[in-house]
This record gives C-alpha cells, sequence and structure tokens, in this order.
C-alpha cells in the first residue's frame, strides 16, 4: 500500500495516494480534474492548460494539476469562479478552430472536447471569422486517418510515437493556428501499435480505417474480455452491437487498463483478432460431409469415440483453461491420448519486448500447467497408432503442410471441434461448431503465468456451445466451468488455493 | 389561512332525476332530433366524403418521410444516425459510407425507413442537424399490399418532393 | 287437406321462418345508418352493385360474403366441440322459434275455413313464447361454458343471472296484462286490442297498462342482451363476452340469433301493447265492411306518398362534393322509377281487385294483407327503437343493473298485478 496523504479538495478532505500528480491522485477518488493532453502512459505535458488547479498556499493563483505533485495539507480549488472561468475560456480557445462536424466524427459520444464543452462551456462561438482551414482525411498508414481540422495539438499521439514506440513518425510543424500533427513527407506512421493513438487522440483528428463510419460508438455494448491473439492476455474492451434483424457482430477491440499485463496499450495485430470472431465462423454441424444438426452430430462424435480402440485428442493452446481440464478429463476415460502440439503457434523472433509475444496463443501456460504433451514427437507416434483424431480448435495448418496432412491422417477418422472453417473442417468426417472466446467464459494463463478470467461478452442469435459442454456431452464427468475449478483445485497444485470468483481484474500471478 | 371551497352543483339528485324516465325521454328526444334532421336532408352531416374529397394537410403535418438535397441535387443527409438514434420505434436502418463529392466525409450507403414500424412522431425530423429529412410530402395514407413495399429505400425517400414551399414550411415551425 | 290449407300452411310456416332473417338485413341496415345520423355521421354507403348502393343495405351483402368466407376457427383449448358449436345454433333458433306463435294477421277466413295467421297455429301464445325466450339463455351460457376463457365464462354468468332476474318482472307485468286480456293467446290479445275505449281511443294495451308496459320494455331489452343491458358482451370489460371465442360462420350465427330475437321481442311488444296487427279504429270486422272505400283511399294516399318519397330520394341520393356527372343523380333516378313502378303495379292490383273481386273472399285476402303490413310498421318502429336506444343511453354498471331488476321492477310488478286486479274486479 502506498503513503497515503490527506489534502482537500473544494473544501472536502479527501485521503489520496502520495507521490502521483494531481489528476491521477485525486481521480482515483472520483473527483475529475479535466485534462486533455495529459495520459498516465504519456506523462504530464502542460500544453493543453485545461487542468489548471489553484491551490490555497502562495503559489501563483493558477498551477497545472498534471505537473503538481500531491502533497499532504494541500488545499485544491477546482470549483472557484476564476477556475471555472479558466477552463471555460480554455474550451473555448480549442473550439476556436475545431469542427463541430460531431454528426459525421466517429468520435462524438465518446469525445473529451464534447463532454468538456457540456460540462465547462456551453455557450456558442463567438467567432466572426472563418475557421482555419486544414487538411482532412489524411491516411497516415497503419489504417490511421487524421484530420488536422479537428485535432487540438495536445500532442498526446506525438509523445506515443516518442515515448512508447520510439519511432518518432508524427510531429507537430508549423506555429500558432497554423501548428497541425503530420508525418515527415514520405514516412507514414510505421509500428506495430500504431492504432493506439487512434484511442489516445482525445478527440476525432485520430480515426481508425477499419471502424471508420461503421456504428457510432454509443450503440455498442462495452464488454471486458481478453485478447486471445498471442500469449500476453492483454485486457480489451470488445464493443459489440447486435443491430436490429442482424446478428451480435463485434466492431472493435479497444485496450483496456491493466498495469500488470499490458499497461494501457494493445498492438495492431490483436487489435484486428476481432475479424476472426465475426467472419468465416463455422456455423452448421457436418457428419460426413452432409450438413447435420448439432446435437446428433455430437451423438456420432460420442459412438465414434466409444468405439474407438485409440483415440487421440488434439487440445489448442487458445482453449480456457477449463476447457482443457474437460478435454484431459475426457481422455482419461476414454483412455484418449492428449495433444498438445502447437508449434505452427510460434513465431519465433516475431516478439518485441513490448507486449507482443512470439507465442501467438493465449493459454500455452495453461497446457503446460495441466501437464498436457506438447512435443511434436509425442503427437506424431500417437497419430502412428491412432484411428480417431479429435481436435479441439487446434490450427494445424500452420504446423504441416498439405502433404504431412494427407500423410498423417491417411489412416484415422478426424473431426474437428471449432469455431472457424478452414481448409481442416473441409476435410474433417465430423464438425461440430463451438463458441468463439468472446462467447464463453473462462480463464487463460499468459506467458508472465498470469491467470486472468474473462466472461461472455457477445450473445448470438443462435449461440453455439462452449467446448466444455460438447465435451460433456460426448461423455465428460466436467458439466461446467465450476465443475471444471472444483476438479483443477483438487488435481493441479498451483491452483489449489485460487478461488476463481476472487481472480482480481487486474489477474493472479501463480507463482511456479 | 382559509381553504378556497368551491361548491359542486351535483346533477342526479332530484326526483324527476332519480326517476331516470324522463331523463331517458330527455336524451332520447335529443338523439331523435338529430335523426330526424340528417334522415330528411343528410347534406349537413359531420363528415368528410374521403377519398373524394380529401383532407387538407397543414404544413405541420407529419406525413410520409422524405431525404431533402442541397441546391445541386446531392444528398443532404451525412448518415450522422441521429434520427436512427432517436427513433422510439427503432425503423430506420442507416448505413454510412464514404462521400465522393466534396461537401462531407460521410453519406449513406442505405437509408431504410420501414413504414410499417414507424409511428410516425417526427422525431427523426427533430434530430436531424442537417435537415436532412422531412415529413412534409403530404402523404397520409400509405399503404401497400406487400410488406416489402413498406419498406422505403434511400432512392424513394430522395424521389418524393415536398408538397409545400420552403416560406411555408418554415412558418410551420420548423 | 285441400290445396288451400297446404298453399297456407307454406305462407304462413314461410312468413314465420323467412320474415325474422329478412329483417336481420333490415335491423343492421337501421342499427348502422340509424346510429351514424344520430351521431350526425354517414354510415356505410359506399359498397354498391352495378353503383347501387340501396341507401347502404349493399353494405349487409359484403358483410356476410365476408363473414360466410371467414376461416371458422375452433380454438384448440376447447375440448366440448359439440356444445360449443350447439351454442350459437340454440341462440339463432329459439329465437326463430319463439316468434312462431305471433299473429301477423287476423284470422283469415276462406271459404267458411279459419286459418290462424301464426306459423305455428296455437292457442298457447304467450306461454309459448316464455317458454322459448327462457331457453335462449341456455345458448348463451353454453357458449360461456363451452369457450373454456375467462371472459367468455363472465359473460355467459353475467347473461345468465340477468335473464333470470329479468324474467320475474316480465312475466309479472304479462300476468297483469293477462288479468286485463283474460286470455293467452296472442291474436285473442290483438283482437281485443281491436276494440275501442270510450268509443273513440284504440284500446290498445300501452294504454291499459302504462306501467306494465314500461317493466315490460325494460325487461324486454334486459332479455334480449341490448344496450343499455348488454353487460353480458361489456367489449370494455370482457372483450366480446361469451361469443369472444367464436368466429365465422358461428359468430354469425350468434350474431343474426341476437337480431332475430330483437325482432321477436319486437313482434311480442307490439301485439301485447300496441295492438298487434290491428290498423287504430279499423278492426277487422270495419274493414272487411268497408273494403271498397278503404281500396279507393289507398289508392289515392300511395302517389301522394311516393311523390314525398321521390322528392326524398331526390333531395338525398346526391353527392354533397364537386362531382361531374353525379352518378348518384342517375342513382337517384332509377330509385324514383322503382318507387313508381311499384306504386303504378299496386294501383293496377287494387283496380283490377275493385273491378272484379271486390266482395267474397278478395276482401279477406286484402284485408290480411293490410293487417301484415301493419304488423310490420309497427314492428319495424318497435326495432327503431331498440336501435334509438341503444345510441342514447349509456350502459348500466353491473349492480346497478341487478337493483333495478329487483328492487324497483319486481316490486313495481307485484303494484301493477294489484292495481290492474283491483280495478279488472272493481268494473266487473
Amino acid at each position: 500500500m502506498a503513503e497515503m496523504v490527506k489534502l482537500s479538495v473544494n473544501g472536502q478532505e479527501v485521503e489520496v495516494e502520495a507521490g502521483k500528480n494531481l489528476i491521477d491522485a485525486v481521480g482515483a477518488v472520483g473527483i475529475e480534474i479535466p485534462h486533455l493532453c495529459y495520459h498516465p502512459a504519456l506523462g504530464a505535458d502542460g500544453n493543453c492548460r485545461m487542468c489548471l488547479v489553484g491551490i490555497e498556499d502562495g503559489r501563483p493563483p493558477l498551477v497545472p494539476a498534471c505537473k503538481t505533485q500531491a502533497a499532504e495539507g494541500m488545499k485544491v480549488q477546482l470549483d472557484a469562479e476564476h477556475i471555472k472561468k479558466i477552463q471555460h475560456d480554455v474550451m473555448e480557445l480549442e473550439l476556436i478552430n475545431h469542427p463541430t462536424d460531431c454528426p459525421i466524427c466517429d468520435q462524438a459520444g465518446e469525445c473529451a472536447l464534447q463532454d468538456y464543452y457540456q460540462k465547462y462551456d456551453g455557450q456558442e462561438s463567438r467567432m466572426t471569422v472563418p475557421q482555419v482551414q486544414k487538411s482532412k482525411k489524411l491516411d497516415f498508414g497503419c489504417g490511421v486517418v487524421h484530420d488536422q481540422e479537428r485535432c487540438i495539438l495536445c500532442a498526446r499521439c506525438v509523445r506515443f510515437t516518442r515515448q512508447i514506440t520510439k519511432t518518432g513518425e508524427l510531429g507537430i510543424v508549423n506555429r500558432t493556428d497554423d501548428a497541425r500533427v503530420t508525418i515527415f513527407p514520405g514516412r507514414p506512421l510505421n509500428n506495430r501499435y500504431a492504432l493506439n493513438v487512434v484511442d489516445l487522440c482525445p478527440v476525432g483528428a485520430m480515426t481508425s480505417k477499419d471502424f471508420r463510419f461503421k456504428q457510432r460508438v454509443w450503440f455498442l455494448s462495452r464488454d471486458k474480455g481478453v485478447c486471445h491473439g498471442c500469449s500476453k492476455g492483454c485486457n480489451i474492451f470488445i464493443d459489440h452491437n447486435k443491430e436490429k434483424y442482424k446478428d451480435d457482430i463485434i466492431y472493435r477491440f479497444r485496450p483496456r487498463q491493466n498495469d500488470q499485463v499490458n499497461g494501457y496499450f494493445i498492438c495492431d495485430e490483436g487489435r484486428m483478432t476481432y475479424k476472426k470472431e465475426n467472419e468465416d465462423r463455422l456455423t452448421v454441424a457436418k457428419v460426413n460431409n452432409a450438413e447435420s444438426i448439432i446435437s446428433s452430430a455430437v451423438d456420432t462424435l460420442k459412438n465414434a469415440v466409444s468405439s474407438s480402440s485409440n483415440p487421440v485428442f488434439l487440445v489448442s493452446p487458445n482453449c480456457s483453461l477449463e476447457q482443457m481440464f474437460a478435454i484431459k478429463k475426457l481422455g482419461e476415460t476414454k483412455g484418449a491420448t492428449l495433444c498438445g502440439f502447437s508449434d505452427g503457434y510460434i513465431k519465433q523472433g516475431d516478439g518485441d519486448d513490448l507486449l507482443i509475444q512470439d507465442d501467438k496463443s493465449a493459454n500455452r501456460a495453461g497446457l503446460e500447467l495441466l501437464g498436457v504433451d506438447t512435443s511434436k514427437e509425442a503427437f506424431q507416434s500417437a497419430m502412428k497408432e491412432a484411428d480417431l483424431l479429435v481436435n479441439f480448435n487446434s490450427d494445424l495448418t500452420n504446423s504441416f503442410d498439405a502433404d504431412t496432412l494427407d500423410e498423417l491422417l491417411a489412416n484415422c477418422k478426424f473431426v474437428m471441434v471449432a469455431t472457424t472453417q478452414d481448409i481442416l473442417t473441409d476435410r474433417a468426417e465430423i464438425v461440430i461448431p463451438v463458441a468463439a472466446y468472446s462467447e464463453y467464459s473462462g480463464s487463460v494463463i499468459n506467458a508472465d503465468n498470469i491467470l486472468q478470467m474473462f466472461n461472455k461478452a457477445v450473445v448470438k442469435n443462435e449461440p453455439f456451445d462452449d467446448i466444455v459442454n460438447i465435451v460433456s456431452r460426448i461423455g465428460g464427468d466436467i458439466e461446467d466451468n465450476s465443475a471444471a475449478w472444483a476438479g483443477m483445485k483438487a488435481s493441479v497444485p498451483t491452483l489449489k488455493d485460487v478461488e476463481p470468483e476472487q481472480i482480481p481484474e487486474q489477474g493472479l500471478a501463480l507463482n511456479s | 389561512m382559509s381553504i378556497k371551497v368551491k361548491t359542486i352543483v351535483r346533477n342526479g339528485r332530484s326526483w324527476q332525476e332519480r326517476l331516470y324516465l324522463i331523463e331517458v325521454f330527455k336524451g332520447m328526444a335529443i338523439t331523435f332530433r338529430h335523426f330526424l334532421s340528417n334522415f330528411l336532408d343528410n347534406s349537413k352531416l359531420a363528415v368528410r366524403h374521403y377519398p373524394e374529397v380529401k383532407p387538407e394537410i397543414t404544413p405541420r403535418w407529419r406525413g410520409r418521410h422524405r431525404l431533402t438535397t442541397h441546391e445541386d441535387g446531392t444528398i443532404k443527409c451525412v448518415a450522422c444516425y441521429m434520427c436512427q438514434t432517436n427513433c422510439p420505434a427503432q425503423c430506420i436502418q442507416i448505413e454510412a459510407g464514404e462521400r465522393g463529392d466534396d461537401r462531407t466525409e460521410k453519406v449513406p450507403v442505405k437509408f431504410d425507413i420501414d413504414l410499417l414500424e414507424c409511428i410516425y412522431c417526427g422525431y427523426c425530423v427533430e434530430a436531424c442537424p442537417m435537415d436532412a429529412i422531412r415529413m412534409d410530402t403530404g402523404i397520409f395514407s400509405v399503404t401497400s399490399s406487400t410488406r416489402e413495399e413498406m419498406k422505403m429505400s434511400i432512392d424513394q425517400l430522395l424521389a418524393t418532393k415536398g408538397a409545400f414551399s420552403e416560406e411555408e414550411y418554415k412558418k410551420g415551425g420548423a | 287437406m285441400t290445396l288451400q290449407d297446404i298453399i297456407l300452411i307454406i305462407i304462413r310456416v314461410a312468413f314465420g321462418a323467412f320474415v325474422p332473417l329478412c329483417f336481420v338485413a333490415v335491423s343492421v341496415w337501421m342499427e348502422r345508418r340509424g346510429a351514424s345520423f344520430i351521431q350526425d355521421r354517414s354510415g356505410p354507403n359506399r359498397a354498391n352493385i352495378l353503383g347501387f348502393r340501396a341507401g347502404g343495405l349493399v353494405q349487409n351483402l359484403a358483410d356476410a360474403v365476408k363473414l360466410f368466407f371467414k376461416e371458422d376457427v375452433i380454438p384448440g383449448h376447447i375440448k366440448h366441440k359439440f356444445y360449443f358449436v350447439l351454442a350459437p345454433i340454440i341462440v339463432c333458433v329459439t329465437a326463430l322459434v319463439s316468434f312462431a306463435v305471433v299473429p301477423f294477421a287476423d284470422t283469415l277466413v276462406l271459404g267458411g275455413k279459419e286459418y290462424l295467421m301464426q306459423a305455428i297455429p296455437t292457442d298457447l301464445g304467450i306461454l309459448w313464447f316464455l317458454a322459448i325466450v327462457g331457453f335462449s339463455v341456455y345458448g348463451i351460457i353454453l357458449a360461456g361454458w363451452s369457450s373454456h376463457s375467462k371472459y367468455g365464462m363472465l359473460g355467459g354468468l353475467r347473461a345468465a343471472a340477468q335473464t333470470i332476474s329479468y324474467e320475474i318482472p316480465m312475466v309479472l307485468a304479462i300476468i297483469s296484462l293477462l288479468v286485463v286480456y283474460g286470455t293467452v293467446s296472442l291474436n285473442e290479445m290483438a283482437q281485443f286490442q281491436g276494440q275501442l275505449l270510450f268509443g273513440f281511443i284504440p284500446m290498445w294495451g300501452v294504454l291499459l297498462q302504462p306501467l306494465g308496459v314500461i317493466i315490460f320494455i325494460i325487461a324486454a331489452f334486459a332479455e334480449a342482451n341490448r344496450v343499455p343491458f348488454d353487460l353480458a358482451e361489456g367489449e370494455s370489460e370482457l372483450v366480446a363476452g361469451y361469443h369472444v371465442e367464436y368466429s365465422g360462420l358461428k359468430f354469425t350465427i350468434f350474431f343474426m340469433g341476437e337480431y332475430v330475437a330483437m325482432f321477436a321481442s319486437s313482434a311480442i311488444i307490439v301485439t301485447l301493447y300496441f295492438g298487434g296487427y290491428q290498423i287504430p279504429w279499423f278492426n277487422t270486422a270495419t274493414l272487411i265492411k268497408y273494403a271498397v272505400p278503404v281500396t279507393l283511399l289507398l289508392m289515392i294516399v300511395t302517389p301522394v306518398a311516393a311523390k314525398f318519397i321521390a322528392a326524398w330520394i331526390r333531395k338525398n341520393n346526391v353527392s354533397h362534393y364537386e362531382r361531374e356527372n353525379d352518378p348518384r343523380v342517375r342513382e337517384a333516378n332509377v330509385y324514383i322509377k322503382i318507387v313508381w313502378g311499384t306504386v303504378i303495379l299496386l294501383e293496377a292490383i287494387l283496380f283490377l281487385y275493385l273491378v272484379f273481386a271486390s266482395g267474397g273472399a278478395a276482401d279477406n285476402i286484402l284485408v290480411a294483407c293490410l293487417q301484415v303490413c301493419t304488423f310490420l310498421a309497427k314492428t319495424t318502429c318497435m326495432l327503431f327503437v331498440y336501435v334509438w336506444v341503444r345510441w342514447t343511453l349509456p350502459r348500466f354498471r353491473y349492480d346497478q343493473l341487478q337493483k333495478l331488476g329487483w328492487n324497483v321492477l319486481l316490486p313495481l310488478s307485484l303494484l301493477n298485478i294489484f292495481v290492474t286486479s283491483a280495478i279488472v274486479v272493481a268494473l266487473s
């Protein structure tokens, strides 16, 4: 627990963490100090002057809250008339050249300037001269579209490329009302985190080409999730919407702050994995290439597993812990060989020291924790004996080419329990569609051995079953996640003391 | 402080009224007068002979919707979804796209109004920041033999012209 | 049995069976257009055949066609389909049969034989009527019960309680009437009313029984489930009451049954209190005696009446808005021609009667025809009263309805019996 100091805001006594600036310290107890340029990850810049507050201790009348440390006995003024006037005037200054094209601006609804205008300004423009015209719809690369007119020059994006990605593609050129954010000629944004500037931008100056005009943000439901794009397990908001007469569709992923895992950002690649949740989804079950209803396909699979003398279960490293455990239990009852082979998920040298990992699977640590053999040799030797391979959503195509696959699957029946359609589901004899990770609840362990829970976010019109459920219908003992947890606590020493309900939102670091 | 007391005359307490029959006959006399005068001369009936005689539509009447255009014929709508957001019946469905001309960046590529769901409340008109949707077509009778025909597409909405001049419309309170 | 007997049986039965059914159309038409005129509306006046609207009567035809071709649904939850189907039939048939004893003309004497001009020539009269009408409530109760729905059940129960409550004052009113007339035969009652009181006033029941007629009419309204006593249907609280589950043809039969019952009870009211088929001051004997002058009078009156009717048609059958070549004027011309054609036909028949057939059996037939017309005219007036009251009075509350029946009508009718008996005893 950090050291606490007592100070008063508007005459009200509050206890805040010491060593933080006023915006963060006071913000943590629910008192908001308006700010545009300050961002906790980027540090104080002090250029917007929106966070000016008064402190009654003989200092100059106004100090920027972003640059002022919280100290014992401080008397912070937020609602004094001159503070309100300063906020009002700063807003008026920002809005002099800001086009009020909120109707066509994607940021409308989550725009700091819009909110502050309602809260601190609320007057009509007094300007009689035309607004300064700047360039609009500039393609900055990496799917970032920039509108210079809307920019309020808070320099968050510039600082991001300089401090976080250290690539420095962006800069502010010119002065006064001609100042603008731009790239160097012929050198567009070129880093793997570029789309974070869209989230950082407090206004609609930076927009994502991918999300542009797709939805108004107030239609979106924001549910918490964990990105399955790599073994970092970045925390995300799943922004999805079920439009009238349509299915529940994910429109974008946004980073969710988690200091223990990903901080404030996510990578562009992970951000775009939402498309996998929407596109090419497997929607119908198949038995011997004929469409079938899911329940009868499950029954067929059940019979196939029971009659098989030597089944092999292949578990995806993207499965949740609960699913892995359910499959493992099923394997034990049915005498199946359990394999976690998934070398294809690892892209050597792709990771960096920021967020991106080599391993593109979300829960390899889970596989290892449950003691599933992930070696290639074990898989290949098991396949030699096998007469049935049940693949639980593992992508084998990134490990083997088509010829090797043919060879591997030559002598056995092949079953896919999968979320998306690919060449594997095309060649499988039984195909059963299941829920993707935005549609079920579960837990994953990331590369840093942090256990994170996530909940169901998307509810499709015709929801598919979770793998846990499918496995129990094939004949597994584990009926649901709580049963899986009970089993895991009993059999896995590391998880012995873990209460699934009490895993904090920041994740639980497993000491192993 | 005194309370103001207003005595309300209660009818129906006198014995003639309590007898009820007399009041019944009085009522019947009134209705019979109406019957007889209309029976002998039906020219003074308080009816409008619709559909031959059309009702007079005022500029404030909320008729079927239309989408307005700029002078050069380009659509005013910028697909801001304000109407869709405000619509209590959720009968408007918009899809936005990039705009080709130099007016703005956004334009609707799909703008459907399902007239079977519409309750003609006029909130879409109120919400529109561009005066792009109006209900001044004067069309009050919307009929069709199929459900599909009741779904107005962007082209149909653009094709209809307003029934009133700009001055009349503005005078109507818009 | 002679040919004459057979023909007369056919005529009488046909009259008893078809006239009420035809009057269903007339009453519905009267109800709808009457209601609209009372409310300053126009009412149904658009449905037409080749441009002829018959004042809105064609709308009835359209409605009938619609009702006949509607899907006839029996809801799946209904267990006793037989009773469900039986209920509307009971309502309709009892209403029809109750009319069977009402005389629509005085006893016809042809070739020395007397023919009671009733569909069922019986002397049971009012007793038959009471018995059959009491039975009609079974149809409603059965409908409510077999519908197996709360609304239907409540509607049926209300109808039952209401009918039982109002049958008592109704019967008591009739008892005092029986004391006056001294007979149960409706024909004899009608003949009684052909006399003159003090030599110059028609001795109608309404004058002899002023209190009785009010009690009887109120009770008859309640029996027929008409406004202001139509609580069994009470659409605001019971949707449609006992016929809420009925559709298509079965609903049509209920609907027709209601109007037939209305017609039958109008006929009974007319017979009991308004002189039945009697033309005031001209009882059967007088008519037969003065057959020739009466015919001459008719020959003069009909063209005059036709003139007024033609003027009325000319005035009202036009479009009340700008219209080129108004087709309604053409329509009116056709109607006026039909009116004059009818008058000419009537004049011709009367003329032929005067020249060739006056005196003898033709006199009796002529008088019977006149009496039938009188009877139907009076019944139509009574039907109009039903419509008129419906569009004037609001519906009673259920407790008010029962209070009126038991606390007011029952003592009044007992008082009426007492007073009537006292006077009758004193006079004799």
